[in-house]
């Protein structure tokens, strides 16, 4: 997908963790309609980044701008209602819930009806019901869940449960989508089938995707733009041609003789 | 096979909703409640009304109410009895100080929302902190409770140390009044009771299986995730905190008036609470009808262990001694259970019935 205007700004952010500092005065800007890839080696501030951006995190230093808004300071919430969606490295399903549950509360700022109308099941909870649950299949049927709808998340293999929690991600139609590592710990079909499910949210509903990953094969197939951090700052930014041939990147990943 | 649970084919998201999607469930469950409201009354007698069935039903609403927030959200909470507390004083005090046409069911509904807010009150401090150390808190709501009411004679009107509550409480209407019926009698106590806690467990059920129950259980699995897709985890908690001191408020209007038909602070004490958490820990955290499994299990145990031990053994031993052996049985069972059960009663039924589902060829 062609890429647009900035949708987000990110600008000199600076992160300290007690003497650790995480992130240290980075800044980049991801385009609308982009597949923006963070690449890095272990330690290098990458997820804690994306917590940033998505305000799990505050910065110390620096500003986050989300479509025209800064939203440094805002709550994760408040984020997610901006239109915001993501996933976590270690899998964040809520265990206990069905793969059906699971995806259901992705829906959760869609809902109007108040807890007592739901309580007594009345007109317009009824309906959001039947609603956000058309909405849920469809997502089902774009990652193919059909057939665990009702499984308990727990019991799924981990394969499964990174692709239930891209569905969750997915159905609060979402213009931006973080993903953390994705395709870790996935064999390679299952690699194949993510990175086809990225570049078909990328195209078929536009989102924006800004995603860390390690498999370079990968990143370098599918994104538009790659960001490398390592040690919190930030040492290549551009097409994955420009980054595959920056000398200070290619340090970085193999190491340099001193 | 009577009870099939295929040949149910659905055709519609609302179909996949219903409460019962077996027939032959729905149709048990009428069966049940049809018994429970017109056969009951008849044939139990005044000791199983007032013994058995009416304090399971009190009990069962004040451990569904901390189902509802230990269970389905994770916060752990040991001020069960000081809600209760606060939701029976609050009954009396409505029906004692308000115009003749305030009725117990309302008056309950009014003193469990009162309750309610006092519960966001004590629940404040689980913006902050999870797990273990919110017990202090909610610690604090139990001691609270028996403090204020005992520093307070006003609400108990000025008695000593209990009061009777008086009979005209009961009327509903004036129902009794004009068809000349016994609205104080344990039939009459034990029908308001079953509806009251069907409306409740109704509404809790409804509420689970909706939006609202979803972020309960997204808050309790894991709250940054919950945060992140965007569910208000501070109005989350405190509307759990809300409804299930609602509940444990009620079921405390509920243990005073159809039960025990004493109101007394000591009904209240710290014991209590404890009882009401093994109720839903047996009966299975996050289940609604494990809440009533549990109750079942917790209050009738002891009652029918020391009466198997007193069949078996009168005469050959100490009574006390007997008795004290039926508890420690009791004690064994409930250990075993747990180990191998941690879901509880709930999760009990639900293995059992998947076995039978698979049975006799498990593989």
């Amino acid at each position: 997908m062609a890429a647009g205007n900035p949708i987000l700004q990110i600008d000199n952010i600076t992160l300290v963790f007690g003497g650790v500092t995480a992130l240290n005065g980075i800044s980049f800007d991801v385009a609308e309609g982009e597949i923006c890839a963070v690449i890095g080696p272990n330690g290098a501030g990458k997820s804690s980044m994306l917590n940033v951006i998505n305000g799990v995190y505050v910065p110390q230093e620096g500003r986050v701008v989300f479509k025209g808004q800064d939203c440094t300071r805002m709550r994760p919430r408040q984020i997610a209602q901006l239109g915001m969606a993501r996933t976590f490295q270690n899998i964040g399903l809520f265990q206990g819930m069905t793969v059906l549950e699971n995806i259901l509360t992705g829906r959760c700022m869609k809902i109007r009806s108040t807890w007592l109308e739901q309580g007594l099941n009345i007109g317009r909870a009824r309906r959001e019901e039947v609603e956000n649950r058309r909405a849920v299949e469809e997502v089902i049927e774009f990652l193919h869940l059909q057939g665990i709808r009702k499984t308990p998340v727990g019991k799924l293999p981990y394969g499964l449960q990174k692709r239930v929690e891209l569905a969750r991600a997915l159905v609060a139609e979402p213009t931006m989508l973080l993903q953390d590592e994705p395709m870790t710990g996935m064999n390679l079909e299952e690699k194949k089938d993510m990175s086809c499910f990225a570049l078909e949210i990328n195209r078929e509903y536009g989102t924006t995707i800004v995603l860390i990953e390690h498999d370079m094969s990968v990143v370098m197939d599918i994104s538009d733009h790659v960001v490398v951090l390592d040690y919190g700052a930030k040492i290549g930014d551009g097409t994955p041609d420009e980054v595959k041939n920056n000398q200070d990147v290619i340090d970085a990943y193999l190491g340099v003789t001193h | 096979m009577i009870y099939r649970e295929t040949g149910t084919f659905i055709t519609s998201y609302l179909e996949d909703r219903k409460l019962f999607p077996i027939p032959f469930d729905k149709w048990a469950m009428a069966v049940f409640m049809l018994f429970m409201i017109f056969v009951v009354p008849f044939i139990a007698s005044d000791y199983w009304l007032a013994a058995h069935l009416i304090p399971i039903l009190a009990y069962g609403t004040a451990a569904l109410g901390l189902n509802l927030l230990t269970g389905m959200t994770g916060q752990l909470s040991l001020g069960t009895a000081g809600f209760m507390c606060f939701g029976a004083f609050f009954t009396f005090n409505i029906m004692l100080r308000s115009p003749e046409w305030m009725n117990l069911p309302l008056a309950m509904v009014l003193a469990g929302s009162v309750t309610g807010v006092i519960g966001i009150i004590f629940g404040l401090p689980s913006i902050r902190i999870k797990g273990f150390y919110l017990l202090v808190s909610t610690l604090a709501a139990q001691y609270f409770a028996l403090w204020f009411f005992r520093s307070y004679p006003y609400f108990l009107n000025y008695a000593t140390a209990t009061v009777t509550l008086p009979d005209h409480h009961f009327d509903l209407f004036g129902i009794g009044e004009t068809f000349d019926v016994d609205m104080a009698s344990f039939e009459a106590k034990y029908l308001m009771s079953l509806g009251i806690v069907t409306a409740l467990a109704l509404f809790a059920k409804n509420l689970m299986r909706s939006a609202t129950g979803r972020n309960f259980m997204a808050v309790r699995d894991m709250d940054i995730a919950a945060s992140v897709i965007g569910i208000p985890v501070i109005r989350t908690k405190m509307l759990a905190f809300f409804v299930s001191c609602f509940y444990c408020g009620v079921g405390g209007a509920l243990f005073c008036y159809a039960y025990l038909q004493v109101l007394g602070i000591r009904t209240f004490e710290m014991n209590r609470s404890f009882e009401i958490l093994f109720m839903a820990i047996i009966g299975g955290l996050g289940s609604i009808a494990g809440s009533f499994y549990g109750t079942v299990l917790v209050y009738e145990f002891p009652i029918l262990f020391s009466w198997a031990g007193d069949y078996l053994f009168k005469g050959a031993f100490d009574t006390a001694v007997v008795d004290n052996v039926a508890k420690i049985t009791y004690g064994i069972l409930i250990i075993a259970l747990l180990i191998r059960e941690p879901g509880g009663l709930a999760a009990l039924w639900a293995t059992a019935k998947q076995k039978l589902r698979t049975w006799p060829f498990p593989h």
